[in-house]
């Protein structure tokens, strides 16, 4: 229903465009340099043909044509800005001085060919079927690179095609002058209105390529299958595994190590401290992790007393790869503890004391019992805490921030290069956090399943 | 024995500030190793650091690229912190300033936010750039009210358009602003007015069609659209994730968006005259170290003819 009102719209839309635009076209008088009136070319633009167009949109070859396009480039806009306090009119870059030109406006698309090009290439401009096959090749490569924005396949629905090797064209109120150096080597088409100081609106946009002949025309086309995929690796910045791999690698040791003293600590105290220090312990693990970032933000930022005490340290760690670190271990380190602790409090008390009695140390003790008999746990708990801390996101990202090849870890990459549009790697580098997790997991349960066993055996 | 505990967790605080230190600087020779990994393999502008411990290591990796060009200047590498919308054009104008003059920049996708986060990260932290370009007058008033800008340096940059964008696989046909009110459209996006110019824009837009009341300080939308705004978008980027996404029917960017994600096309040009005037003023960091550099790169984006072919491609319009 919504699909048919919309279509419905549409035409009617279309329909009320195309009339005003074809209007227009009919009273459209185009006039070059010596005063005589160019003539609408009669060549169609929807003539098919095979077009290749090269992968970076800028080489097209039409299937058949003696020539074909090279250097093709959109300028979306152009300027009204003076060069050496001279103005020249709202001038669109080109691609050099034997370029061609071609300005697209609702009404006319102007297409401006270099007479010296085409007598070198043998080619009559005023030729229909030379014209045709220029069209052809021009509308393909123009779409390919407008990338969302205008072209000339919609404009030429309502539009009238000119060509040229006059360099300057006037139509209506404005004059379109093409080839015209402004400033050493730089090229340019221009549109001015007598009068004005702003003629932008006489133009959507404009265009500039060069005309090559076949056999110089080489089309790199988009590879596909293998080798994009190797294309796609070789483009492919690492970096984020590398950080990733790196910030954790450094927060594991810490955690574990903390971890380790934090759970042993807190089985030692009085059962008040005790609740309190767990709580301490565990609250990275309950707060959003942007709280934590927030608070380390403050804790270490120029902002607070504490932080300009650490700067003045020379302790400047705000958004550098140390404040990675801190921002994994803080939200690691709770995985790691409440497990170890609980793996520490289901160990015999009776045997610890049996140790006592036998005159061992603490120290001991807890290198030849309970980190032997907690070991399963220890590991799971290192492994828990290496997965949290690669996947950290908000805490990194309010502390450390997203410097690419520093601090941006692959939840950040994930996150940006999806916002950034680049999808095709934000999946990749998805594939590559599934395929980590499923280790982490598959090494946990065969970790647990030891500890099962350990267990059996024992029960026998 | 009471006493034995509390000493155990004076020493325990004590060796957990002790870790964190030992990780700030273990941290700091860590990552200026970083940096001498990435000039070795020449990734080239790929690693860089705000640090000085790599930005050491990055600099001496310039001028081995430079290695041609006279006596080893001392580098000088430049944090530009610029309108979300530029995020694709100005690196590679940087990468022609870059090719001419040896001076490097900083690469990291926090500094192309949205145009009020990125005046407020400087207020927090003034050093944090050394060029400011915002896609709205309003946020470079507010940084020049804040002295973050050096006010002599402003100068209007770029001029841009705000559309309606919508994905590049759909039919939906919009001739006008008022369309958004009709049944054809099921929801629409646009940034989050106080932090995101082209929001900014966009609600002045909506204003001027009557379809919402108010400014980006407090505002209303219309019945009629209410239920399928989505304006909380964080930066313009954003909002075009969200067209070329599918999710939303359509959304407020900049023509230049259009040209720098793939996925979308321009449906409709909201007339100028619906909204202020889109500007990119540009300034120098009141804070900059490179304040000299800084403004010769802002006058480069200005006058080259390069670097303004890179920009009106993108569809920046010099101003």
């Amino acid at each position: 229903m919504i699909l048919a009102l919309t279509c419905l719209l549409g035409c009617l839309l279309a329909g009320a465009f195309f009339g005003v635009g074809s209007a227009w076209a009919d009273s459209l008088i185009v006039t070059d340099a010596s005063g005589n009136q160019v003539s609408a070319s009669k060549a169609s633009i929807s003539g098919d043909g095979n077009v290749a167009i090269s992968k970076d949109g800028d080489v097209a070859l039409l299937n058949g044509a003696t020539f074909g396009i090279s250097s093709f480039t959109r300028q979306n806009k152009g300027t009204n800005r003076d060069v050496d306090d001279v103005y020249y009119g709202y001038r669109y870059r080109t691609v050099g001085e034997m370029s061609f030109g071609v300005v697209v406006n609702s009404s006319y698309v102007l297409v401006y060919i270099p007479q010296e090009v085409l007598d070198e290439l043998g080619l009559d401009l005023n030729d229909k079927n030379f014209q045709q096959k220029f069209l052809v090749t021009l509308v393909k490569i123009d779409k390919a690179a407008s990338n969302g924005g205008h072209t000339i396949e919609e404009a030429a629905a309502s539009a009238k095609v000119f060509f040229t090797s006059s360099k300057s064209l006037v139509v209506g109120d404005y004059t379109y002058a093409f080839q015209q150096e402004i400033g050493e080597g730089a090229w340019y088409t221009t549109v001015n209105k007598p009068g004005s100081h702003d003629a932008s609106d006489g133009a959507l946009y404009a265009s500039s390529g060069l005309l090559t002949p076949k056999d110089d025309t080489v089309v790199t086309e988009k590879s596909t299958g293998m080798a994009a995929l190797r294309e796609f690796f070789e483009d492919l910045d690492w970096a984020p595994l590398w950080v990733s791999l790196r910030t954790t690698g450094v927060a594991i040791v810490v955690i574990f190590i903390l971890g380790l003293l934090a759970a042993w600590l807190t089985l030692r105290v009085s059962n008040k401290v005790k609740g309190l220090l767990d709580t301490i312990f565990t609250i990275p693990m309950v707060l959003p992790p942007t709280v934590c970032g927030f608070l380390l933000l403050v804790f270490f930022g120029s902002s607070s007393a504490t932080g300009k005490w650490f700067i003045s340290m020379g302790l400047d760690i705000v958004f550098t790869w140390p404040a990675a670190v801190i921002a994994c271990i803080v939200v690691g380190f709770p995985m790691m503890y409440r497990t170890v602790r609980g793996a520490f409090e289901n160990i015999d008390a009776n045997m610890l004391d049996a140790a006592r009695t036998l005159g061992w140390g603490e120290g001991k003790i807890f290198l030849r019992i309970m980190m032997p008999l907690a070991w399963p746990s220890i590991a799971a708990g290192t492994v828990l805490a290496f997965a949290r801390a690669m996947g950290e996101f908000g805490c990194t990202l309010f502390f450390a921030g997203n410097t690419a090849g520093i601090t941006q870890t692959i939840p950040l990459a994930i996150y940006f290069d999806w916002m950034g549009g680049k999808t095709d790697v934000a999946i990749f580098w998805v594939i590559v956090v599934i395929l980590i997790s499923f280790l982490v997991i598959l090494f946990i349960n065969i970790y647990s399943s030891k500890t099962q066993k350990y267990r059996k055996r024992l029960g026998e | 024995m009471k006493k034995l505990h509390v000493l155990f967790v004076a020493a325990f605080a004590l060796a957990l500030v002790a870790a964190f230190a030992l990780v700030g600087c273990g941290g700091s020779s860590a990552s200026s190793a970083s940096g001498e990994a990435a000039s070795s393999e020449a990734a080239s502008s790929e690693a860089a650091s705000s640090e000085p411990a790599s930005a050491e290591a990055a600099s001496s990796e310039a001028a081995s690229s430079e290695a041609a060009s006279s006596e080893a200047v001392e580098a000088v590498q430049l944090q530009v912190f610029a309108a979300n919308s530029l995020q694709k054009a100005l690196p590679e104008v940087e990468a022609l300033y870059t090719a001419k003059t040896g001076v490097t920049f900083v690469e990291s996708e926090t500094g192309y936010a949205a145009s009020g986060t990125l005046v407020e990260t400087l207020t927090a932290d003034p050093t944090a750039a050394d060029i400011l370009i915002t896609a709205s007058a309003g946020s470079m008033d507010d940084a020049e009210a804040g002295s973050l800008v050096d006010s002599a340096t402003r100068q209007t940059m770029f001029k841009n358009d705000l559309v309606l964008a919508v994905a590049a696989d759909s039919d939906l046909q919009i001739a006008d602003v008022k369309d958004l009110a009709t049944d054809a459209i099921a929801s629409f996006a646009m940034g989050e007015p106080s932090a995101v110019p082209a929001g900014n824009y966009a609600l002045q837009t909506l204003v001027s069609a009557g379809l919402a009341t108010g400014d980006k300080a407090g505002y209303e939308f219309d019945a009629s659209i209410a239920d399928k705004v989505n304006d909380g978008a964080d930066k313009v980027g954003t909002v075009a994730t969200y067209v070329s996404s599918g999710e939303v029917d359509c959304g407020f960017v900049y023509t230049s968006d259009i040209y720098r994600y793939d996925g979308i096309k321009v449906a409709y040009t909201v007339p100028a005259d619906m909204h202020k005037d889109i500007v990119y003023p540009g300034a120098v960091c009141a804070q900059s170290a490179n304040a000299d550099v800084a403004a010769d790169f802002l006058s480069f984006c200005m006058t080259d003819a390069d670097a303004q072919a890179v920009f009106a491609q993108y569809g920046f319009e010099l101003a």
